[in-house]
């Protein structure tokens, strides 16, 4: 019925003649998020069946292009629930629609102020959070009896994993994503609030420095990917793994595990805080009753929606009023990445960002062998960037 | 005589509309935004000046945003309503405003389709501006479609052409031409010079053409040859639209620079770049020469290797006392089967430092890991194997089909003659393997040269970049770089030149030494 509606509202929109009333959202949410997500259309549809809300599956690969492509020729949905880190792009475009002028304080309040902060770009707010994701620290409770609150205790868990040829500690340490828990709890950024790349700094540095030790001290293996982390914790040969929501689904049956949140950076005494990426609802520059669409928004990112979307789909939801639910705030999962977010950084969503993170790996596969000094490395990816940013203008 | 006349006529006006229509609907948008946006720009102006506000225009003066204390990116503003500030309600007027603090005077028409146009401007000196003049016009449409102006320049065209063609072979041009000059009146009515001046050009190319005889002659041969046309048609329409036309788009996308979603010529200031090395030394990996010092040395290893292995392969596998041939042909050729990305993931698991099948196979002969990925020549080398892997079954087979050509009767008179093994090789084998292996290194040559897969996903191009071959860097410029497609395609355009050199000069080459 949704298809046929679907099919109806597309013909009549390439006509260019008015279209039937309601609000069209394309997600690319599949299992439970999907159910959660369709449990609240329901819900609004329920209650505004002048205004339905059309929920649209559109596979997440093409889901960028298609968005890219359509909006500007007036097609395309009017809303759509996407992660932040391409709002910098649409919002200079002008694919998107800025949203501050219907969000208030009471609005704002609901959400983490991390997650917010991902939506914002240049002053304007582009979209309300859903769901986030970052890295958080699961630990082999048969290896470590108590999680390590400090990198000091992450440390002294070295040695007696060495015994058998095991590591304290996995994590894709060659790719921004994992090093950035360390880059944020030395105090350093990517890029300020402005989008100016703050590469090159000393705290930087002594995080790459600190990378490199876990390394070379045999705490966490070189050059680690993704499938290696995995199977290391799972064949028990790294005591703790640092890895993000969906890495549950990577354990093995007859592993026991706890997710806490990462440890404190020993030499700073500030936690170790990973990038945050944040799922939003964004609305098209074109979208076409903008009025009922911010509604529809509301609606979705509402106490209650966000306690469905945690309860049926356990999605960490960037709303923090729905952990108030106790089976919520007892999650095993939802609570410890919950507690994270509080230490987290947003992504910078600028378009610069999409050009650092190739740079920057290859500078962390130099310096974490031991080839390059970390100072030189951060220097030339921040003039790589800069060169290519002198470009793009 | 009028018929043919009114054919070629015909031609004329086609193209002609084509290029009117298209002439009509940009000067009508372009003259209704300039309209637009100077009714709004009239109307900031007034409200700057305490003048009086034309009667259609929405315009109002907003104040400098509050930011909320809680959540700096949530910002307040209000409007001037005679003597008082009152909350802003309209939230177009809101981001116009938002906009002007970004980016500075706005003035544009909505992309919305509906005609509107919309402007900011400070009405003081200060900044950041306290009080933003933003002014709205009410929608308007373009001027419609002049279809009675059409229709009444064709008659007049069709008149003057079959006019001409009345009067004789002389006249008969000329009417053409006057024809075509009557469709170009409207395109220069609408302020469109040089559409109409194609169009002008358009009737005197087929006015000579006429003198030619050629239209007669495309004419004859078309109807002459309209069943083979008919069969060529999809084939060809298939050919365009799926290699032509996208080559000639990717070329033409090198002389342009990609900035979000906007496209602006450059000329060819991206192949400079490229070509300059970008302000890369040429020991630098990101330096374009460097990038096809490593592609070159890639090849040229890589067909060394497969052309080597296949060959020594074929040969084992054509003696007829070997045991088994089918099933090891079999295997053999088992790598060229699977798909080679997955092939290529699979040897980067191997070459991998803790816990790669390679190093532990290493280790089980005594010998210390090798860390591949952290040297420029382990990592080259990691990559020639997993593509050798991959390239020599083809040559293999192309070589054992030759092989199966060689009469045996020829190494039998050489026995004869007294000749050993390896003049037999030298004399009878490398001769008659010539001809097959020529196009297939060729071939081969230009896969290796392109071969994204290996390099994308076995050493990444690790260590620093310094293993990355010409197309690898190319879809980094595409996607890795912010999304600048232009440098892509001049990249693109280049490979394209490069093997298009070797493919002419490499076969010319080869045929010159087998003759």
């Amino acid at each position: 019925m949704n298809a046929l509606r679907l099919a109806l509202l597309l013909a009549i929109g390439a006509c260019g003649d008015g279209r039937e009333p309601g609000v069209v959202l394309w997600h690319a949410y599949t299992g439970l998020e999907r159910t959660a997500l369709e449990q609240s259309a329901e819900h609004w549809n329920h209650a505004h069946p002048a205004t339905p809300l059309v929920l649209v599956a559109v596979p997440y690969e093409s889901f960028a292009d298609k968005l890219t492509s359509a909006i500007p020729r007036g097609n395309g949905p009017d809303l759509f629930i996407y992660p932040h880190d391409r709002i910098g792009d649409w919002a200079d475009a002008g694919t998107i629609e800025p949203l501050e002028f219907w969000v208030d304080d009471a609005h704002a309040d609901r959400f983490s102020e991390q997650a917010l902060a991902g939506m914002a770009y240049r002053g304007s707010l582009y979209g309300l959070p859903l769901a986030v994701k970052s890295l958080a620290l699961y630990v082999r409770t048969d290896l470590v009896k108590t999680p390590p609150t400090t990198t000091d205790e992450l440390f002294a868990l070295a040695p007696a994993m060495q015994a058998k040829r095991g590591f304290a500690l996995a994590y894709a340490n060659v790719d921004l994503y994992g090093h950035a828990a360390w880059l944020h709890g030395f105090g350093g950024r990517v890029m300020d609030d402005q989008g100016t790349l703050t590469i090159a700094t000393p705290e930087a540095a002594d995080a790459m420095k600190f990378a490199r030790k876990l390394v070379a001290d045999g705490v966490a293996p070189a050059d680690a990917g993704t499938p290696l982390v995995a199977s290391l914790f799972n064949e028990g040969k790294a005591a703790t793994a640092m890895s993000g929501p969906w890495f549950v689904a990577e354990i093995g049956k007859d592993v026991p595990w706890q997710v806490v949140t990462l440890p404190i950076v020993s030499p700073t005494g500030k936690p170790a805080a990973p990038f945050l990426g944040v799922e939003g609802i964004l609305m098209s520059a074109r979208a076409h009753d903008k009025q009922t669409a911010f509604a529809v928004i509301d609606e979705l990112t509402s106490d209650a929606a966000a306690t469905i979307r945690a309860r049926v789909a356990r999605q960490v939801v960037a709303n923090t009023h729905a952990y108030d639910d106790p089976q919520i705030a007892s999650d095993p999962i939802l609570r410890p990445f919950r507690a994270q977010l509080d230490h987290t950084v947003a992504m910078p969503n600028f378009p610069a960002m999409r050009m650092v993170w190739t740079p920057y790996q290859t500078a962390l596969g130099e310096v974490l062998s031991g080839r390059a000094d970390p100072g030189t490395q951060l220097l030339a990816v921040e003039r790589e960037v800069n060169g290519y940013l002198v470009g793009a203008k | 005589m009028i018929g043919r006349q009114l054919r070629d006529f015909a031609v004329v006006a086609v193209l002609a509309l084509i290029i009117a229509t298209a002439a009509f609907v940009a000067v009508r948008n372009n003259e209704l935004a300039a309209r637009q946006i100077a009714l709004a720009e009239r109307a900031a102006a007034a409200l700057r000046d305490h003048a009086e506000l034309p009667p259609t225009v929405n315009a109002v003066i907003v104040s400098a945003a509050t930011p909320s204390p809680r959540h700096p990116f949530l910002r307040k503003r209000q409007v001037l309503v005679g003597d008082r500030w009152q909350p802003l309600q309209d939230k177009l007027l809101y981001d116009a405003a938002m906009r002007f603090d970004r980016e500075g005077a706005v003035s544009e028409l909505l992309g919305d389709a509906s005609g509107r146009a919309l402007v900011a401007r400070c009405t003081v000196d200060t900044r950041p501006c306290p009080r933003i003049a933003v002014a709205l016009t009410s929608p308007a449409r373009p001027a419609p479609y002049p279809f009675l102006v059409i229709i009444g320049v064709l008659g007049l065209g069709t008149a003057l052409a079959a006019a001409g063609a009345l009067l004789g072979p002389v006249a008969r041009r000329g009417g053409l031409f006057a024809g075509a000059g009557a469709l170009a009146v409207p395109a220069l009515l609408w302020h469109a010079p040089v559409a109409a001046t194609v169009i002008l050009l358009l009737g005197a190319g087929v006015a000579l053409a006429q003198q030619a005889a050629l239209t007669d002659r495309i004419a004859a041969a078309m109807i002459k040859s309209r069943v083979a046309l008919s069969f060529l048609t999809p084939a060809a329409t298939a050919m365009f639209v799926l290699v032509a036309a996208p080559f000639a788009i990717g070329i033409l996308l090198g002389f342009h620079d990609h900035h979000h979603g906007t496209w602006t010529f450059v000329g060819l200031s991206n192949f400079s770049e490229i070509l300059s090395g970008g302000g890369h030394s040429l020991d630098d990996p990101l330096n374009f020469w460097f990038i096809l010092g490593v592609t070159v040395l890639w090849t040229v290893a890589n067909i060394v290797l497969h052309v080597t292995i296949g060959v020594a392969l074929a040969l084992a596998l054509s003696r007829k006392w070997l045991v088994g041939r089918g099933v090891f042909r079999m295997l053999l050729i088992l790598p060229w089967a699977i798909p080679n990305y997955i092939t290529a993931l699979i040897w980067h698991g191997m070459f991998e430092g803790e816990y790669g099948a390679i190093n532990s196979l290493l280790r089980l002969f005594g010998l210390s890991d090798v860390s591949w990925f952290s040297s420029w020549a382990t990592a080259f080398s990691a990559d020639v194997i997993a593509n050798t892997w991959l390239g020599f079954p083809f040559m293999m087979v192309v070589a054992l089909g030759a092989l199966e050509t060689i009469s045996p009767s020829l190494y039998e008179a050489a026995s004869v003659d007294g000749a050993n093994a390896w003049q037999r090789f030298r004399h009878i084998t490398l001769p008659h393997l010539r001809p097959a292996l020529g196009p297939a290194v060729a071939l081969g040559s230009i896969w290796t040269f392109n071969m994204f897969n290996i390099i994308y996903l076995v050493s990444r191009g690790k260590p620093g970049n310094a293993t990355n071959i010409l197309v690898t860097d190319a879809y980094r410029w595409a996607f890795e770089r912010g999304e600048r497609y232009g440098m892509a395609a001049a990249y693109a355009t280049i490979i394209f030149l490069i093997l298009l050199v070797w493919t002419v000069f490499g076969t010319r080459m080869v045929r010159r030494e087998e003759a």
